[in-house]
């Protein structure tokens, strides 16, 4: 008996690894989304009118939260469940930090039972409004 | 006095080749799995940096994609893969002026083994698919005017 509990031990184990390849999968997937839709904000969401009126580099938070949504809804993320986004602009600073979480699905563990049917991960970036010289 | 009987053990014996299969079959499994990832991961890099290599290049609209599809396949021959097997395409139209979208999609198919009794997934090959979105800099020089209000 004591062969086959090995083996099984070892198939669920590999199992396992796969599964949280896959989370660890999900999880770049998610900080690629926040960092091109923080990368997006930051230079699509400059404030204008405060930038005319005394020079300074300023983001409007609502138009960096549309660009950041519409980032993400533009980054594929459709094999992901329940896929939240929030894009926080920093009040005196051209700063903008976008994080996205979502709900990842495991492949193996489901199987076992008692086995959790997924995760979820979460991934923040921050992207500066910066002038060049 | 010792006991001598053997009918357990030539028990135990038997169901080895048994388990030696079941071994097999779900390494064979685990295999797959994991190739399917590590393609997952390929192709995700690569419509990163079709993406990138496209908002970040000088132009014009027919050398960024070109400058996008060739990001793209150094980013899979850089991650040891066959740039044969992958498909480049653009998401939705691509304008290349300013605060337009350029969305691009990877597909590549990761060859899979015949695993027995469950057999190869589909036709021996899983296609694998990541897309990534940027937009091309509002405030660059060089670049034609676009509408910036998304």
């Amino acid at each position: 008996m004591l062969m086959p509990a090995a083996v099984l031990v070892f198939v669920v184990l590999g199992a396992i690894a796969v599964d949280f390849a896959v989370a660890f999968l999900g999880e770049r997937e998610v900080s690629n989304a926040a960092a091109a839709a923080a990368n997006d904000a930051a230079g699509a969401a400059l404030d204008r009118d405060r930038f005319y009126a005394d020079g300074a580099l300023r983001l409007d938070p609502a138009a960096a939260e549309r660009v950041g949504r519409a980032a993400v809804a533009a980054a594929g993320l459709e094999d992901l469940d329940d896929v939240r986004v929030r894009v926080d602009v920093a009040a005196e600073e051209p700063v903008v930090t976008v994080t996205v979480s979502a709900g990842v699905r495991y492949v193996f563990a489901k199987a076992l039972p008692g086995g959790p049917r997924g995760v979820r991960v979460e991934a923040s970036a921050t992207a500066t409004a910066e002038e060049d010289d | 006095m010792r006991w001598r009987d053997e009918r357990g053990a030539v028990g135990g014996i038997e169901v080895l080749p048994f388990v030696f299969l079941v071994f097999v079959a779900g390494t064979l499994l685990l295999a797959d799995a994991w190739a399917v990832v590590q393609g997952k991961v390929a192709a995700s890099a690569a419509a990163r940096e079709a993406a990138r290599a496209y908002v970040e290049s000088a132009g014009p609209p027919g050398g960024a994609e070109d400058e996008a599809v060739a990001a793209a396949r150094a980013a899979i021959e850089g991650h040891g893969r066959d740039p044969g097997r992958m498909r480049v395409e653009a998401v939705g139209p691509l304008v290349f002026e300013r605060c337009a979208r350029a969305t691009f999609e990877v597909r590549y198919s990761v060859a899979t083994v015949n695993v027995p009794w469950i057999g190869a997934f589909g036709t021996g090959f899983v296609t694998t698919t990541a897309r990534h979105s940027e937009v091309v800099d509002p405030y660059r020089s060089g670049v034609p005017d676009g509408e910036c209000d998304e």
